[in-house]
């Protein structure tokens, strides 16, 4: 015995016209959902990793005391530095995981950055900078550059993304010489690094990444300290008054600078004087003997919990502390990213249902539109798996083609919204696809959805014989 | 196939016609490989018998007994078996699809008998051949029957039911349509159970009931 009959005459004998307004309607609910869905997925897990990638690590931010007043001022005091009972009391609030110091360099330095990409060849931007560290642990992400060692002909530097904006947007267009650059062409700087007062030392550096966050120019912490260590001046911004025949002689001069003077005759006689504190004078000789305290950390980095709690915000602003981010409205943008979102994904996952109901109630009303013929085949010895079956086939086709038409409308969306966006920002770095997850979303809620209407369809066919 | 009725009466009859019946309310056994005419005017249940030997209605009472199983505990996918590969059943009202053609329509069964003749043979002894291409919506009545008895023959089956197969074809074409009848059951070595008005079709049957 074997089979005689062929699909298509069985299609043929169950094709009754189906309702086709509701089936317009469910196929339109269904094509609008899945792409809300689907495009609310992909956009949510992008502006995820985008925010992640952007802000890093949510919970770290750098902490500094406030600087006050005017130049003359400031020119005399310390590092505005934290003392190890501030930093324990830091640490100790609630929320604070943990927090590291910044550590500076003690040595003059400047930088020729060269924008043409060779040393000596166009102009250079000449600049007296500063470089910083912190420990790797602390970084939002180590790029694969952050290397150095005394046999390390580079100094990976990495400098706040908003640095390269200002060369782009405010120094580029004003100097003919420099050009605008790309992140990648802004990487590929020769950068020379002059240390020391008289540029002593010249060493070669580049730009390996752009932090979106830190805000500071980084180098690796063991450059830094081979730096200090090998360069550094620890006392250069330790300015005393001169006190000679009891009125202040001259200008400011360095602490360091006072064994210097030791053999002038009347030096034992001379007294010296904090800059903001003039009364409190010592005799020269002591203050030879007087080491400076050595001071903290000026600009700390912390690690918080999820949320930074009140006592630790009320510390901070009762002490003064300046703080590099606005946690309300870190948190707006979250929360209204995820409301967006949450939305999208909720107006989707109705539209689908209610498709899912349309088309059900409309494969029932096709069922039923066929039941005498499909009775007939039943009654032929079809079984019902095979009778439910044309009516499934059916489904497939419009839902395929509904499911592919949602695809390629979230992928269209997105790459319009992504161009939109590069418009914008050109340093966007979002990829423009449809990725793993979703489509694995994609595949989970075809499953369903096919399945669900595939019982349907069954469960009427069955009916038809009670 | 052995089919025994056991005080089998459909669920409403009439007293009296349970009382006049050789069927209805009696112990009946129909032996395998037997022909067998089952006799009766209009309303009398020739219908309703076969539908309760096909399974498609449950409402009686008494037991219906085939090779040994009550039919009341088969399930639906039994059922479906069944139909597919042991009883044929000729419907009074033909069950064709008028959109399909006649040929398709022959090839619209699950399964075919490798016993019974090829289509064409069995079209061309009916006097069908050059109606095979035609849409059945466009065939008289007597035509569609025979189509139909042909459909049926194709099907493997063990037990042949026809329900007035002979109604709407002439003295000739019903005397083609026994012999092929005739031929295919006895191939098969079915039971096989036909319904008639009265007349009585010229085949050799092994009994005669009046229902």
């Amino acid at each position: 015995m074997n089979k005689s009959f062929s699909k298509n005459s069985l299609h043929a004998c169950l094709r009754v016209s189906g309702p086709s307004r509701e089936l317009w309607i469910a196929s339109l609910g269904c094509l609008i959902g899945s792409t809300l869905l689907i495009l609310a997925i992909q956009l949510y897990q992008d502006a995820t990793t985008f925010l992640h990638e952007s802000e890093g690590p949510k919970n770290y931010f750098t902490l500094n005391k406030k600087v006050e007043g005017g130049a003359l001022v400031n020119l005399g005091k310390n590092e505005q530095s934290f003392t190890p009972e501030e930093l324990e009391k830091i640490k100790s609030l609630k929320g604070v995981k943990r927090i590291g110091g910044f550590t500076r360099n003690q040595f003059p330095l400047s930088l020729y950055i060269w924008p043409s990409g060779k040393v000596g060849l166009g102009a250079a931007a000449k600049t007296d900078l500063f470089f910083e560290s912190i420990p790797d642990e602390f970084l939002d992400f180590i790029p694969k550059e952050w290397h150095w060692d005394e046999n390390s002909s580079l100094i990976p530097i990495m400098v706040p993304k908003f640095y390269l904006d200002l060369w782009n947007f405010g120094l580029a267009p004003s100097r003919i010489e420099y050009p605008a650059l790309s992140t990648q062409a802004a990487t590929g700087m020769p950068i020379q690094l002059f240390i020391g007062k008289r540029r002593e030392t010249i060493l070669e550096g580049r730009f390996v990444a752009f932090s979106k966050r830190i805000n500071s120019v980084l180098v690796p912490a063991n450059f830094l300290q081979w730096a200090n260590t090998q360069f550094g001046q620890p006392e250069a911004n330790d300015f005393v008054f001169l006190w000679k025949n009891g009125s202040i002689e001259g200008p400011p001069i360095t602490r360091s600078s006072i064994p210097g003077l030791q053999g002038e005759p009347d030096f034992k006689d001379w007294e010296i004087s904090p800059l903001e504190n003039p009364a409190e004078r010592i005799p020269a000789p002591q203050a030879i003997l007087n080491k400076k305290k050595a001071s903290g950390p000026s600009r700390i980095i912390l690690e918080i919990a999820e949320n930074p709690s009140i006592e630790f915000l009320d510390h901070i602003k009762e002490k003064g502390y300046e703080i590099n981010r606005e946690f309300p409205e870190q948190d707006l943008v979250k929360k209204a990213i995820h409301v967006v979102f949450l939305g999208m994904i909720g107006i989707g996952a109705l539209l689908s249902f209610l498709s899912i109901a349309t088309f059900a109630a409309s494969f029932r009303l096709v069922v039923s539109r066929a039941s005498e013929q499909a009775k007939n085949l039943l009654l032929l010895g079809f079984s019902q798996a095979q009778v439910s079956q044309v009516f499934f086939d059916r489904f497939l086709r419009i839902f395929l083609i509904i499911l592919s038409l949602s695809f390629f409308a979230s992928y269209a969306s997105k790459v319009f919204l992504i161009n939109q966006a590069r418009f914008l920002d050109p340093s966007l770095s979002v990829d423009s696809g449809i990725n793993l997850n979703t489509l694995i979303f994609l595949a989970t809620y075809g499953i369903l959805y096919l399945v669900v209407n595939k019982r349907v369809i069954e469960k009427s066919v069955h009916d038809l014989m009670k | 196939m052995l089919i025994e009725l056991k005080n089998v009466a459909p669920k409403p009859i009439p007293e009296e016609m349970i009382e006049h019946s050789e069927v209805w309310g009696t112990d009946l056994k129909i032996e395998p490989n037997s022909f067998t005419l089952i006799s009766a005017h209009s309303g009398k249940g020739k219908s309703t018998l076969f539908h309760l030997l096909y399974g498609i209605r449950q409402d009686y009472t008494g037991e219906i007994i085939i090779d040994g199983q009550n039919i009341h505990k088969k399930n639906t996918d039994d059922w479906t078996k069944s139909r597919g590969d042991k009883i044929a059943l000729l419907f009074q009202e033909l069950k064709l699809f008028p959109l399909l053609t006649a040929q398709e329509n022959i090839n619209l069964i699950p399964q075919v008998n490798s016993h019974s003749p090829s289509i064409e043979e069995m079209a061309d002894r009916l006097g069908m051949k050059d109606f095979l291409t035609q849409k059945v919506a466009n065939l008289s009545y007597g035509q569609r029957q025979r189509i139909a008895l042909i459909r049926v023959l194709r099907k493997p089956f063990q037990l042949l039911l026809l329900d007035e197969p002979f109604s709407h074809l002439d003295q000739e074409n019903e005397e083609r349509a026994c012999s092929l009848i005739e031929e295919v059951a006895r191939t098969n070595k079915a039971t096989f159970l036909l319904t008639s008005l009265g007349q009585n079709p010229p085949l050799s049957f092994d009994r005669i009931l009046s229902l």
